[in-house]
């Protein structure tokens, strides 16, 4: 099932307001809407990772908040409370990302009338997420082929060593990836002031109606309900 | 559409002292397919850059004189206009697309340009159709092989339909297979009138194609030649100006199986690989490598080299697979060296893989390599082949047998080939064993012992130079 990319902005904002404006629970409609979306989307191997875990950590979060027990029960509720707080704006993000190419993003943005100034680099941005997943786990195959491990003598007593190990080489080749992305979009006329089409036509359709309407009436019912 | 560079210089500093180019003219009829080919640094790239506009209009730096696209001056363009004259391809396979997916990629130029969308998707399927893209079409990018990417960034650039093509090394990553679809590409592009500059190292493919050889040195045009001509002055006259060979180097062995004459090697069991049991990637019951000998790895991309060399450096495969190659104790020189330097200094990074204390051991490997006056340099600092050193000198440190190179001289001119190939046979003479997965024919014959070669995850043919 296809949305508009403006339907898909107007979920995250919806989404971030209500799962991190209002109480914990008024926040699981949400997380269900785009949870739906995600099976229609047949995104399974996503699923089987985020359903276990977020589903515990919400059936512990009642529980783990009444408890009072030192430190090591307010590190587990903290913890709880991220994943539960945190996560489901990762399964936003990760919905868009995972659903929405480039040149669609694009064309939704410029019927909003948003400069290109400001679409481009978070078109870029989109593009830049699976590039970092790439580079990350050819630089962890060479951490592993040195030897460096995660939990050593050396990294214990040096913590940020093992940050610096990995982000050096990540950031030198992404800036890399990065500049040489500018110049052949360059030479493909993308420019801040030209018009562009689109092969993929946008538009509003009935899914898009009804995701509007469920996020306003989620968002109606936690207004009133709190007059 | 004809090119023209009329006394062009440029440089990349604020001051025309320090020029790249000094007062080239050069004339490229339409229809006309160029090769400029020269040393790295020689400054070809940078005429290319001052063909697709990227010169004056992206890179700062000084420039003096024009170039003419027909009869307009590039600088009173923008680079958005003059992508309607000029596409280009570049050399990195991973940094040239914009979209995840290959048929946004395709249609990206011409969006780009403001083309009806009807049109674009004509223009699409012609392109499919000629550049046999039918396979690639609704794919992730990201999981195409540096060949295929190189096919889709054609293919966009050709769906926005220019005069003129620029091509920036686009085989520096490819094998040899894939090189033959891409000189299939570029005569297409001639046969349809189309001016096709190339800027390369490896100028065998482009033999039947080019028109003419334009021979950079030190910013200025040398001398030009037809593809012939070069041709019969020899390979060693090629060689003495840092020129690839024009003909295909074809390896001729003595037939011998090296299994046959070697005393002493290391040999790997067992090393099979498979996602699933029907379909083996790897199946290779034993791999023996001389020691102290360099062994040549060849084969086309998905003929199971990559997968081979993981498991030997114990990067993937079984828990017992993982032990045996770890103890026989290999390192793997990455393609992309940048991936392995770690650490703030030179020194740091061979200190690394040893015992910190044994500084006087490090600063002689460094200086085996070549390394001595940079220890204390940041290792990103340094130059391409300069880094790869580094990351030798960390593999050698850290008292690893067996070194595997992935593409050590992949987009390498003749000269640094030739230093890639010194600092292998020197690592051999210490008594390394060394293992080098390769597309390069002159590398081989310069420095490999024994040949390997693979096909559909299988040896299937071994003999010694």
């Amino acid at each position: 099932m296809k949305l508009d990319p403006r339907t898909k902005l107007f979920l995250v904002a919806a989404a971030n307001t209500m799962i991190f404006s209002v109480p914990y629970a008024y926040s699981m409609p949400m997380v269900a809407a785009v949870l739906v979306l995600l099976l229609l989307e047949k995104k399974w191997k996503f699923m089987s990772v985020f359903f276990p875990v977020y589903a515990i950590a919400a059936l512990c979060f009642d529980y783990l908040k009444q408890l009072d027990s030192g430190m090591i029960g307010t590190l587990l509720a903290a913890t709880v409370l991220l994943i539960c707080r945190m996560m489901p704006v990762g399964v936003v993000f990760y919905y868009i990302m995972a659903t929405t190419k480039a040149n669609e993003f694009m064309a939704g943005m410029s019927k909003m009338h948003v400069p290109n100034k400001v679409t481009i680099p978070l078109t870029v941005m989109i593009r830049f997420f699976p590039t970092v997943f790439d580079e990350s786990r050819a630089i962890s195959t060479a951490m592993k082929m040195r030897g460096i491990r995660l939990f050593s003598l050396h990294t214990l007593k040096n913590p940020l060593t093992i940050l610096e190990y990995r982000l050096i080489p990540l950031l030198v080749s992404i800036t890399k990836i990065g500049d040489e992305l500018s110049v052949a979009a360059s030479t493909r006329a993308l420019a801040p002031d030209t018009r562009r089409t689109c092969i993929v036509p946008i538009g509003f359709h009935v899914q898009d109606a009804v995701v509007f309407v469920y996020c306003i009436a989620v968002i109606a019912f936690v207004v009133v309900s709190h007059i | 559409m004809k090119i023209t560079l009329k006394d062009v210089s440029f440089s990349y500093t604020d001051s025309i002292d320090d020029a790249i180019l000094k007062d080239v003219n050069l004339q490229i009829e339409s229809g006309e397919c160029v090769v400029l080919a020269g040393e790295s640094g020689s400054g070809k790239t940078t005429i290319s850059k001052l063909i697709n506009g990227l010169i004056p209009l992206y890179q700062s730096g000084t420039m003096a004189g024009d170039v003419f696209l027909g009869d307009k001056n590039t600088s009173d363009m923008t680079l958005a206009e003059i992508s309607k004259y000029v596409g280009s391809v570049f050399q990195n396979p991973r940094s040239q697309f914009f979209n995840i997916d290959t048929d946004s990629e395709i249609a990206f130029g011409c969006e780009n340009l403001g083309i009806e969308p009807e049109e674009i998707r004509r223009r699409i399927e012609k392109t499919v159709e000629d550049f046999h893209l039918e396979s690639l079409l609704g794919r992730n990018i990201f999981h195409l092989s540096g060949g295929e990417k190189q096919k889709i960034a054609c293919a966009s650039v050709n769906a926005t339909d220019p005069d003129i093509f620029v091509l920036d090394e686009p085989s520096a990553n490819l094998d040899l297979k894939t090189v033959d679809d891409l000189a299939e590409i570029i005569k297409l592009w001639k046969s349809r009138g189309k001016t096709v500059v190339v800027v390369e190292h490896r100028l065998h493919y482009l033999r039947d194609i080019a028109d003419r050889i334009i021979y950079v040195k030190e910013g200025r045009i040398e001398c030009e030649w037809t593809p012939a001509e070069l041709e019969a002055k020899g390979p060693d006259y090629a060689a003495s100006l840092g020129l690839r060979s024009i003909k295909l180097v074809q390896l001729g062995g003595t037939g011998v199986s090296p299994a046959a004459q070697r005393d002493e090697s290391i040999t790997f069991r067992n090393l099979r690989f498979a996602y699933q049991k029907k379909f083996p990637i790897l199946d290779i019951p034993e791999l023996s490598l001389p020691k102290g000998k360099i062994t040549a790895l060849l084969g086309h991309n998905g003929a199971g080299k990559s997968t081979l060399a993981q498991l030997v450096c114990s990067l993937r495969g079984s828990w017992s697979q993982k032990r045996a190659a770890r103890r026989l104790g290999t390192y793997l020189i990455m393609q992309d060296v940048n991936h392995q330097l770690f650490t703030e200094s030179v020194l740091d990074e061979v200190l690394l893989g040893m015992n910190p204390k044994d500084e006087s051991a490090a600063l002689e490997i460094l200086d085996s390599l070549n390394l001595k006056d940079y220890v204390e340099k940041h290792p990103m600092a340094l130059s391409g082949g300069q880094k790869q050193r580094v990351a030798i000198a960390s593999g050698v440190s850290s008292n690893r047998n067996l070194i595997v190179f992935d593409e050590p001289t992949s987009g390498l001119d003749y000269r640094q080939m030739l230093a890639v190939s010194a600092t292998l046979k020197a690592l051999a003479k210490r008594g390394k064993t060394l293992f080098v997965i390769t597309h390069d024919p002159e590398l081989v014959l310069n420095c490999c012992h024994h040949v390997i070669r693979m096909d559909h995850g299988r040896i299937v043919e071994e003999y010694s130079l």
